[in-house]
């Protein structure tokens, strides 16, 4: 019964992507006289080339000239250790209170900034870390009635922008840090600033724009 | 066994190890295979010459932030996901299409805007934030992507 489902489901796209699979891969594209951009469609293209040792001294093994999937893979395998490295450090340095002393720290700008109450700063701290849990627990927030829908609102757009911030600038934004021109904490905390600057506006917007919405809630 | 582990939880050691695990799995399962993404995705509008076109049509918009019109394909990704955004940054870098300049005007405007598609779900939806407002709260991170952008090509 089942199978005659799924085989009555096999429409006109199917055959497409058969046949797209059958082009991609059987190396027709690779090599088409005048025609190079006739290559991007083809599997052992795509797959790319590791770089080589053109310059022994100064290559790592990355190497140099690689491109795309190899190129690629070898360069995210090299993130790796700093990647570890700083979600190790991250990591022992909440164990002892870092985002407490943080927390403690955020509380007293929520009001005057975002007129948020302060109970909320632990959810936009725990933001910092992780996107899914400082979402929890602005929900939790909001179920509990602690927070009205224009505080919530609020909240969501300081954690939309740069979600995650700390953890996602260490661990992604890491593979640019060798070739930033300014000290790495700069563009932190320029981002930082500017979730503030953010939730301000949207406050700003909501306050006057979308002033009806809230008439009821206080 | 419980005991055990709670005792080891109290080490320094033990708890980087938890955090550089954490790194491992960030590492492999979710920037390599974005970033083997974004370079193969790179190498096939390189292929194609959309990068050119891209390059020539995003020039002057992208020029007022002091970037190459190619850099907005760093700022596209980075709105669906800014592990690959960072990626196409990097092999842009790796084609010398971009400089470190480039990159560090760059770098807070990936994440101000980043995964932005990703984050409705992740964090809108969940937090239950009204839908109503969503488009405003993407415009706040688009606005503060830009902004960053120009104060960073001012600092550096």
């Amino acid at each position: 019964m089942e199978q005659e489902k799924n085989q009555s489901k096999v429409g006109i796209g199917a055959y497409i992507a058969l046949a797209v699979a059958i082009l991609f891969f059987s190396g027709l594209f690779m090599k088409v006289e005048g025609m190079k951009w006739l290559s991007a469609f083809d599997f052992t293209t795509l797959g790319g080339t590791f770089g080589t040792m053109k310059d022994p001294a100064k290559n790592t093994f990355i190497g140099a000239g690689g491109v795309s999937a190899k190129a690629g893979f070898l360069f995210a395998l090299s993130l790796a250790p700093t990647v570890m490295l700083a979600l190790g450090c991250l990591e022992v340095l909440t164990h002892y209170g870092a985002i407490r002393a943080a927390h403690k720290l955020l509380t007293p700008l929520l009001h005057p900034l975002l007129s948020l109450p302060g109970k909320t700063g632990l959810a936009l701290i725990t933001d910092l870390q992780s996107t899914d849990a400082g979402a929890a627990l602005t929900k939790e927030l909001y179920d509990e009635g602690e927070i009205n829908k224009k505080e919530l609102t609020i909240m969501g757009a300081w954690q939309y922008s740069g979600a995650g911030l700390i953890n996602n600038y260490f661990a992604i934004g890491s593979a640019l840090f060798s070739v930033l021109k300014l000290p790495i904490i700069l563009p932190l905390l320029l981002m930082f600033g500017l979730k503030f600057a953010g939730g301000m506006f949207v406050r700003f917007v909501l306050n006057t724009v979308y002033k009806e919405d809230f008439k009821d809630e206080q | 066994m419980s005991n055990n582990t709670n005792k080891t939880n109290n080490n320094p050691f033990d708890i980087f190890v938890i955090g550089a695990r954490k790194g491992f799995t960030v590492a492999t399962q979710n920037l390599l295979p974005n970033v083997l993404m974004a370079y193969t995705l790179s190498e096939i509008l390189n292929l194609l010459g959309v990068m050119k076109m891209i390059g020539s049509i995003f020039g002057p918009a992208m020029g007022l932030f002091g970037l190459p019109g190619e850099a907005v394909t760093v700022l596209l990704t980075a709105w669906l996901s800014s592990s690959a955004g960072t990626g196409i940054a990097v092999s842009l870098l790796s084609k010398g299409i971009i400089d470190g300049t480039h990159a560090t005007i760059l770098i807070p405007a990936i994440f101000l805007l980043g995964s932005q598609i990703q984050y409705m779900g992740r964090l809108l939806g969940v937090a239950d934030v009204p839908k109503k407002y969503w488009p405003l709260l993407m415009l706040t991170s688009i606005l503060n992507a830009c902004i960053a952008m120009v104060v960073m090509n001012i600092l550096v």
